[in-house]
Protein backbone atom coordinates (compact mmCIF):
# COMPACT_ATOMS: atom_id res chain seq x y z
CA UNK A 1 0.00 0.00 0.00
CA UNK A 2 2.54 2.71 0.68
CA UNK A 3 4.27 1.64 -2.63
CA UNK A 4 0.98 2.88 -3.89
CA UNK A 5 1.11 6.32 -1.71
CA UNK A 6 4.55 6.90 -2.91
CA UNK A 7 3.57 6.71 -6.74
CA UNK A 8 0.83 8.66 -5.91
CA UNK A 9 2.34 11.88 -4.38
CA UNK A 10 5.58 11.26 -6.72
CA UNK A 11 2.90 11.32 -9.65
CA UNK A 12 0.90 14.32 -8.20
CA UNK A 13 4.43 16.24 -8.48
CA UNK A 14 4.60 15.33 -11.57
CA UNK A 15 1.17 16.54 -12.84
CA UNK A 16 1.67 19.86 -10.65
CA UNK A 17 4.80 20.78 -12.74
CA UNK A 18 3.13 19.57 -16.05
CA UNK A 19 0.74 22.06 -15.78
CA UNK A 20 2.86 25.11 -14.74
CA UNK A 21 4.61 24.68 -17.54
CA UNK A 22 1.48 24.18 -20.16
CA UNK A 23 -0.05 27.59 -18.20
CA UNK A 24 3.52 29.39 -18.42
CA UNK A 25 3.51 28.72 -22.06
CA UNK A 26 -0.06 29.45 -22.45
CA UNK A 27 0.72 32.72 -20.65
CA UNK A 28 3.39 33.48 -22.99
CA UNK A 29 1.25 33.14 -25.96
CA UNK A 30 -1.72 35.20 -24.25
CA UNK A 31 1.11 38.48 -23.95
CA UNK A 32 2.05 37.37 -27.51
CA UNK A 33 -2.04 38.19 -28.47
CA UNK A 34 -2.10 41.47 -26.43
CA UNK A 35 1.01 42.62 -28.32
CA UNK A 36 -0.26 41.76 -31.50
CA UNK A 37 -3.66 42.96 -31.04
CA UNK A 38 -4.99 44.14 -33.71
CA UNK A 39 -8.06 45.79 -32.12
CA UNK A 40 -8.77 47.20 -28.22
CA UNK A 41 -11.39 44.15 -28.14
CA UNK A 42 -9.00 41.37 -28.82
CA UNK A 43 -6.90 42.56 -26.22
CA UNK A 44 -9.35 42.73 -23.35
CA UNK A 45 -10.54 39.41 -24.24
CA UNK A 46 -6.31 38.33 -24.06
CA UNK A 47 -6.75 40.14 -20.96
CA UNK A 48 -9.65 38.07 -19.32
CA UNK A 49 -8.16 34.73 -20.52
CA UNK A 50 -4.91 36.10 -18.53
CA UNK A 51 -6.57 36.33 -15.71
CA UNK A 52 -8.16 32.57 -16.14
CA UNK A 53 -4.47 31.42 -16.99
CA UNK A 54 -3.90 33.34 -13.23
CA UNK A 55 -6.27 30.98 -11.55
CA UNK A 56 -5.02 28.45 -13.19
CA UNK A 57 -1.65 29.30 -11.76
CA UNK A 58 -2.70 29.99 -8.30
CA UNK A 59 -4.66 26.72 -8.25
CA UNK A 60 -1.42 24.73 -9.38
CA UNK A 61 0.34 26.24 -7.06
CA UNK A 62 -2.19 25.94 -3.73
CA UNK A 63 -1.97 21.69 -4.80
CA UNK A 64 2.11 22.16 -4.53
CA UNK A 65 2.53 24.47 -1.32
CA UNK A 66 -0.92 22.50 0.28
CA UNK A 67 -2.29 26.41 1.24
CA UNK A 68 -5.67 26.52 0.78
CA UNK A 69 -6.21 29.82 1.53
CA UNK A 70 -5.25 29.94 -2.42
CA UNK A 71 -8.89 29.43 -2.95
CA UNK A 72 -10.15 32.57 -1.06
CA UNK A 73 -7.47 34.80 -3.32
CA UNK A 74 -8.65 32.65 -6.77
CA UNK A 75 -12.24 33.94 -6.14
CA UNK A 76 -11.28 37.67 -5.47
CA UNK A 77 -9.16 37.39 -8.75
CA UNK A 78 -12.04 36.20 -10.79
CA UNK A 79 -13.95 38.80 -9.60
CA UNK A 80 -11.64 41.66 -10.11
CA UNK A 81 -11.00 40.23 -13.73
CA UNK A 82 -14.95 39.83 -14.48
CA UNK A 83 -15.55 43.43 -12.95
CA UNK A 84 -12.15 44.98 -15.23
CA UNK A 85 -13.55 43.18 -17.84
CA UNK A 86 -17.07 44.68 -17.89
CA UNK A 87 -15.30 48.42 -17.01
CA UNK A 88 -13.17 47.51 -20.12
CA UNK A 89 -16.38 47.15 -22.40
CA UNK A 90 -18.51 50.08 -21.11
CA UNK A 91 -15.07 52.07 -21.95
CA UNK A 92 -15.02 50.51 -25.64
CA UNK A 93 -18.65 51.71 -26.00
CA UNK A 94 -18.70 55.05 -24.42
CA UNK A 95 -15.17 56.11 -26.43
CA UNK A 96 -16.01 54.31 -29.55
CA UNK A 97 -19.74 56.13 -29.86
CA UNK A 98 -18.16 59.34 -28.31
CA UNK A 99 -15.85 58.77 -31.79
CA UNK A 100 -12.37 58.41 -29.77
CA UNK A 101 -9.59 58.90 -32.93
CA UNK A 102 -8.15 55.91 -32.17
CA UNK A 103 -11.01 53.63 -32.00
CA UNK A 104 -12.13 54.84 -35.04
CA UNK A 105 -8.70 54.33 -36.79
CA UNK A 106 -8.98 50.53 -35.68
CA UNK A 107 -12.67 50.53 -36.90
CA UNK A 108 -11.49 51.99 -40.36
CA UNK A 109 -8.67 48.96 -40.17
CA UNK A 110 -10.62 46.42 -39.82
CA UNK A 111 -13.53 47.52 -42.11
CA UNK A 112 -10.55 47.99 -45.03
CA UNK A 113 -9.20 44.61 -43.83
CA UNK A 114 -13.09 42.69 -43.86
CA UNK A 115 -14.74 45.02 -46.00
CA UNK A 116 -14.11 44.58 -49.40
CA UNK A 117 -15.59 41.36 -49.97
CA UNK A 118 -18.73 42.93 -47.67
CA UNK A 119 -20.70 43.23 -50.74
CA UNK A 120 -20.59 39.87 -51.99
CA UNK A 121 -21.82 38.37 -48.42
CA UNK A 122 -25.30 36.69 -49.77
CA UNK A 123 -28.14 38.19 -48.22
CA UNK A 124 -26.64 40.30 -45.79
CA UNK A 125 -27.55 44.12 -45.00
CA UNK A 126 -25.90 47.10 -46.00
CA UNK A 127 -23.08 47.80 -44.03
CA UNK A 128 -23.37 50.84 -41.90
CA UNK A 129 -20.54 52.79 -42.55
CA UNK A 130 -18.49 55.84 -40.54
CA UNK A 131 -20.97 57.81 -41.67
CA UNK A 132 -24.20 55.98 -40.47
CA UNK A 133 -24.01 57.60 -36.68
CA UNK B 1 -44.52 27.36 -4.02
CA UNK B 2 -42.53 29.41 -2.03
CA UNK B 3 -43.96 28.37 1.31
CA UNK B 4 -43.17 24.46 0.64
CA UNK B 5 -39.62 26.19 -0.46
CA UNK B 6 -39.95 27.63 3.51
CA UNK B 7 -41.21 24.64 5.15
CA UNK B 8 -38.56 22.44 3.29
CA UNK B 9 -35.83 25.48 5.17
CA UNK B 10 -37.14 25.00 8.46
CA UNK B 11 -37.07 21.08 7.95
CA UNK B 12 -33.34 21.19 7.90
CA UNK B 13 -33.29 23.77 10.87
CA UNK B 14 -34.99 21.23 13.02
CA UNK B 15 -32.85 18.65 11.81
CA UNK B 16 -29.78 20.52 12.71
CA UNK B 17 -31.60 21.18 16.21
CA UNK B 18 -32.40 17.77 16.96
CA UNK B 19 -29.06 16.72 16.38
CA UNK B 20 -27.21 19.14 17.48
CA UNK B 21 -25.08 20.65 14.92
CA UNK B 22 -25.32 23.85 12.33
CA UNK B 23 -22.62 22.49 10.06
CA UNK B 24 -23.27 23.14 6.49
CA UNK B 25 -23.10 19.52 5.66
CA UNK B 26 -25.72 18.45 8.56
CA UNK B 27 -28.14 21.08 7.15
CA UNK B 28 -28.01 19.97 4.08
CA UNK B 29 -28.49 16.29 4.69
CA UNK B 30 -31.34 17.57 6.68
CA UNK B 31 -32.57 19.98 3.63
CA UNK B 32 -32.58 16.62 1.67
CA UNK B 33 -33.75 14.79 4.17
CA UNK B 34 -36.81 17.22 4.25
CA UNK B 35 -37.29 17.11 0.36
CA UNK B 36 -37.94 12.73 1.08
CA UNK B 37 -40.59 13.94 4.08
CA UNK B 38 -42.28 16.28 1.04
CA UNK B 39 -42.18 13.80 -0.99
CA UNK B 40 -43.42 10.59 1.37
CA UNK B 41 -46.52 13.26 2.06
CA UNK B 42 -46.94 14.11 -1.67
CA UNK B 43 -50.28 13.65 -2.22
CA UNK B 44 -51.84 15.37 1.01
CA UNK B 45 -49.68 18.47 0.91
CA UNK B 46 -49.27 18.93 -3.06
CA UNK B 47 -45.87 19.00 -2.74
CA UNK B 48 -45.83 17.11 -5.90
CA UNK B 49 -45.02 20.17 -8.29
CA UNK B 50 -42.44 21.78 -5.93
CA UNK B 51 -40.69 18.45 -6.55
CA UNK B 52 -40.68 18.24 -9.85
CA UNK B 53 -39.87 21.85 -10.37
CA UNK B 54 -36.72 20.74 -8.37
CA UNK B 55 -35.79 18.06 -10.05
CA UNK B 56 -36.18 19.79 -13.40
CA UNK B 57 -33.72 22.51 -11.85
CA UNK B 58 -31.57 20.22 -10.97
CA UNK B 59 -32.06 18.37 -14.52
CA UNK B 60 -30.84 22.09 -16.11
CA UNK B 61 -27.81 22.47 -14.29
CA UNK B 62 -26.63 19.37 -15.07
CA UNK B 63 -27.30 19.78 -18.81
CA UNK B 64 -25.25 23.17 -18.26
CA UNK B 65 -22.54 21.57 -17.01
CA UNK B 66 -22.75 18.55 -20.04
CA UNK B 67 -22.75 21.38 -22.49
CA UNK B 68 -19.68 23.24 -21.23
CA UNK B 69 -17.21 19.95 -21.51
CA UNK B 70 -18.99 19.66 -24.49
CA UNK B 71 -18.15 22.97 -26.50
CA UNK B 72 -14.59 23.18 -24.82
CA UNK B 73 -14.34 19.85 -26.32
CA UNK B 74 -15.39 21.33 -29.89
CA UNK B 75 -13.63 24.43 -29.69
CA UNK B 76 -10.37 22.43 -29.17
CA UNK B 77 -11.68 20.15 -31.95
CA UNK B 78 -11.76 23.45 -33.97
CA UNK B 79 -8.66 25.05 -32.56
CA UNK B 80 -6.60 21.90 -32.94
CA UNK B 81 -7.38 21.76 -36.63
CA UNK B 82 -4.19 22.17 -39.16
CA UNK B 83 -6.48 24.28 -41.36
CA UNK B 84 -9.33 26.10 -39.81
CA UNK B 85 -12.08 26.60 -41.63
CA UNK B 86 -15.14 27.91 -40.37
CA UNK B 87 -18.29 30.13 -41.81
CA UNK B 88 -19.22 31.99 -38.41
CA UNK B 89 -22.61 34.30 -38.66
CA UNK B 90 -24.81 36.60 -36.67
CA UNK B 91 -28.40 34.78 -36.64
CA UNK B 92 -30.99 35.95 -35.13
CA UNK B 93 -33.26 34.58 -32.73
CA UNK B 94 -37.00 34.48 -32.45
CA UNK B 95 -37.13 34.37 -28.38
CA UNK B 96 -40.08 32.32 -26.33
CA UNK B 97 -39.60 33.05 -23.25
CA UNK B 98 -40.62 36.76 -22.08
CA UNK B 99 -39.21 37.60 -18.80
CA UNK B 100 -36.19 39.45 -17.73
CA UNK B 101 -34.85 36.31 -15.72
CA UNK B 102 -35.49 33.92 -18.23
CA UNK B 103 -34.02 35.84 -21.15
CA UNK B 104 -30.67 36.21 -18.96
CA UNK B 105 -30.25 32.60 -18.38
CA UNK B 106 -31.20 31.39 -22.21
CA UNK B 107 -28.66 34.19 -22.71
CA UNK B 108 -26.01 32.46 -20.45
CA UNK B 109 -26.87 29.35 -21.33
CA UNK B 110 -26.49 29.46 -25.34
CA UNK B 111 -23.07 31.34 -24.43
CA UNK B 112 -21.32 28.21 -22.53
CA UNK B 113 -23.00 26.33 -25.49
CA UNK B 114 -21.17 24.73 -28.46
CA UNK B 115 -19.89 27.79 -31.29
CA UNK B 116 -22.60 30.35 -30.00
CA UNK B 117 -22.09 33.16 -28.48
CA UNK B 118 -25.58 35.87 -27.60
CA UNK B 119 -24.47 39.47 -28.80
CA UNK B 120 -27.75 41.29 -28.05
CA UNK B 121 -31.22 41.63 -27.21
CA UNK B 122 -33.47 43.75 -29.29
CA UNK B 123 -35.09 46.21 -27.53
CA UNK B 124 -38.62 44.92 -27.69
CA UNK B 125 -36.90 41.57 -25.94
CA UNK B 126 -38.34 39.20 -29.37
CA UNK B 127 -35.24 38.41 -30.75
CA UNK B 128 -31.62 37.51 -29.26
CA UNK B 129 -28.61 37.83 -32.17
CA UNK B 130 -26.64 35.20 -31.55
CA UNK B 131 -23.19 35.02 -32.92
CA UNK B 132 -21.95 31.11 -34.47
CA UNK B 133 -18.78 30.11 -34.95
CA UNK B 134 -19.66 27.67 -37.70
CA UNK B 135 -23.27 28.34 -38.94
CA UNK B 136 -23.80 26.09 -42.07
CA UNK B 137 -27.51 25.56 -41.64
CA UNK B 138 -28.64 28.95 -39.57
CA UNK B 139 -32.57 26.73 -38.80
CA UNK B 140 -30.81 23.60 -37.92
CA UNK B 141 -29.27 26.33 -34.92
CA UNK B 142 -32.33 27.58 -34.24
CA UNK B 143 -34.41 23.98 -33.99
CA UNK B 144 -31.59 22.82 -31.83
CA UNK B 145 -31.66 26.00 -29.08
CA UNK B 146 -35.58 25.64 -29.28
CA UNK B 147 -35.92 22.18 -28.45
CA UNK B 148 -33.39 21.76 -25.98
CA UNK B 149 -32.56 24.86 -23.74
CA UNK B 150 -35.49 27.04 -24.07
CA UNK B 151 -38.46 23.69 -23.32
CA UNK B 152 -35.89 23.48 -20.66
CA UNK B 153 -36.19 26.81 -19.05
CA UNK B 154 -39.77 26.44 -19.54
CA UNK B 155 -40.31 23.55 -17.60
CA UNK B 156 -38.79 24.16 -14.87
CA UNK B 157 -39.57 27.98 -14.40
CA UNK B 158 -42.98 27.95 -15.44
CA UNK C 1 -5.37 11.93 1.15
CA UNK C 2 -5.95 8.49 -0.69
CA UNK C 3 -3.21 7.53 -3.37
CA UNK C 4 -6.31 7.63 -6.07
CA UNK C 5 -7.79 10.67 -4.82
CA UNK C 6 -4.15 12.37 -5.89
CA UNK C 7 -4.02 10.24 -8.92
CA UNK C 8 -7.60 12.08 -9.63
CA UNK C 9 -6.37 15.76 -8.44
CA UNK C 10 -3.33 15.66 -10.73
CA UNK C 11 -5.60 14.15 -13.59
CA UNK C 12 -7.97 16.90 -13.10
CA UNK C 13 -4.79 19.68 -13.08
CA UNK C 14 -2.96 18.32 -16.29
CA UNK C 15 -6.80 18.62 -18.10
CA UNK C 16 -7.62 21.94 -16.79
CA UNK C 17 -4.91 23.69 -17.62
CA UNK C 18 -4.59 21.91 -21.19
CA UNK C 19 -7.99 23.24 -21.71
CA UNK C 20 -6.67 26.93 -20.70
CA UNK C 21 -3.97 26.32 -23.48
CA UNK C 22 -6.35 25.15 -26.10
CA UNK C 23 -8.13 28.43 -25.18
CA UNK C 24 -5.05 30.71 -25.98
CA UNK C 25 -4.42 28.46 -29.33
CA UNK C 26 -7.87 29.54 -30.28
CA UNK C 27 -7.19 32.81 -29.24
CA UNK C 28 -4.10 32.65 -31.19
CA UNK C 29 -5.54 31.24 -34.24
CA UNK C 30 -8.94 32.14 -35.07
CA UNK C 31 -9.73 35.44 -37.60
CA UNK C 32 -12.00 37.72 -36.08
CA UNK C 33 -12.38 38.97 -32.16
CA UNK C 34 -16.16 37.87 -31.80
CA UNK C 35 -14.51 34.21 -32.48
CA UNK C 36 -11.89 34.62 -30.09
CA UNK C 37 -14.49 35.41 -27.45
CA UNK C 38 -16.08 31.89 -28.09
CA UNK C 39 -12.05 30.14 -27.59
CA UNK C 40 -12.00 32.09 -24.28
CA UNK C 41 -15.39 32.04 -22.78
CA UNK C 42 -15.39 28.58 -23.21
CA UNK C 43 -12.12 26.46 -22.80
CA UNK C 44 -10.91 28.50 -20.46
CA UNK C 45 -13.59 28.66 -18.11
CA UNK C 46 -14.04 25.15 -18.01
CA UNK C 47 -10.06 25.09 -17.30
CA UNK C 48 -9.95 27.29 -14.84
CA UNK C 49 -13.13 26.15 -13.18
CA UNK C 50 -11.44 22.44 -13.35
CA UNK C 51 -7.77 23.71 -11.73
CA UNK C 52 -9.97 25.47 -8.88
CA UNK C 53 -11.84 22.14 -7.96
CA UNK C 54 -8.94 19.93 -8.29
CA UNK C 55 -7.15 22.34 -5.40
CA UNK C 56 -10.53 22.43 -3.29
CA UNK C 57 -10.42 18.37 -3.18
CA UNK C 58 -6.98 18.37 -2.71
CA UNK C 59 -7.24 19.98 0.40
CA UNK C 60 -10.06 17.63 1.47
CA UNK C 61 -12.09 19.98 3.79
CA UNK C 62 -15.60 20.38 3.18
CA UNK C 63 -15.57 24.22 3.81
CA UNK C 64 -12.94 24.66 1.27
CA UNK C 65 -14.74 22.73 -1.37
CA UNK C 66 -17.97 24.70 -1.20
CA UNK C 67 -16.10 27.54 -1.54
CA UNK C 68 -14.50 26.49 -4.32
CA UNK C 69 -17.84 24.86 -6.08
CA UNK C 70 -19.36 28.59 -5.41
CA UNK C 71 -16.35 30.03 -6.76
CA UNK C 72 -16.70 27.59 -10.12
CA UNK C 73 -20.85 28.93 -10.31
CA UNK C 74 -19.74 32.23 -9.91
CA UNK C 75 -16.87 32.14 -13.19
CA UNK C 76 -19.91 30.02 -14.75
CA UNK C 77 -22.33 32.81 -14.18
CA UNK C 78 -19.53 35.74 -15.08
CA UNK C 79 -17.95 34.62 -18.25
CA UNK C 80 -20.95 34.43 -20.69
CA UNK C 81 -21.77 38.07 -19.08
CA UNK C 82 -18.27 39.41 -19.38
CA UNK C 83 -18.49 38.00 -23.34
CA UNK C 84 -22.00 39.54 -24.22
CA UNK C 85 -20.62 42.80 -23.04
CA UNK C 86 -17.39 42.71 -24.71
CA UNK C 87 -19.30 41.51 -28.13
CA UNK C 88 -22.37 43.77 -27.90
CA UNK C 89 -20.60 46.83 -26.76
CA UNK C 90 -17.37 46.19 -29.97
CA UNK C 91 -20.36 45.55 -32.46
CA UNK C 92 -22.83 48.49 -31.52
CA UNK C 93 -19.24 50.84 -32.56
CA UNK C 94 -18.47 49.55 -35.16
CA UNK C 95 -16.07 46.60 -34.91
CA UNK C 96 -16.78 44.39 -38.39
CA UNK C 97 -17.08 40.75 -37.83
CA UNK C 98 -14.23 39.02 -40.53
CA UNK C 99 -15.03 38.28 -44.02
CA UNK C 100 -16.04 34.54 -43.68
CA UNK C 101 -19.14 35.74 -41.94
CA UNK C 102 -22.08 34.93 -43.99
CA UNK C 103 -24.81 35.81 -41.91
CA UNK C 104 -25.09 39.13 -40.05
CA UNK C 105 -28.70 39.29 -39.38
CA UNK C 106 -28.20 42.23 -36.69
CA UNK C 107 -26.85 44.71 -39.56
CA UNK C 108 -30.26 44.68 -41.05
CA UNK C 109 -32.22 45.89 -37.99
CA UNK C 110 -32.23 49.67 -37.48
CA UNK C 111 -30.33 51.01 -35.21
Amino acid sequence: MSGLAEFSSAFLDVCVNISLAVLTVAFVLIVLRIVRGPTLPDRVVALDMLVAVGIGYIAAIGVQTDYFLYVDIAIALGLVGFLATVAFARFVLNRGLARDPTIVDEIRETELREGRSKANVAGSAAPQGEGAR
Amino acid sequence: MTGLFLINILLALAWGAVTGSFAEVNLLFGFLLGTMALYLIREQAGSDRYLRRFWLIFVLAMTFVYELVLSAVRVASIVLRPKIELKPGIIAYPLTVDRDFEITMLANLITLTPGTLSVDVSDDRSTLYIHCIDVPDKQATIDDIKNSFERKILEAFR
Amino acid sequence: MTPFLEIAVGLVLVIGSAFSLIATLGLLRLKDVYMRMHAGSKAGTLGSGLMLIALAVHTGEVDVLTRALAGVVFFLLTAPVAAHLLAKASYEVGYRPCSDTHIDEMGKRDT
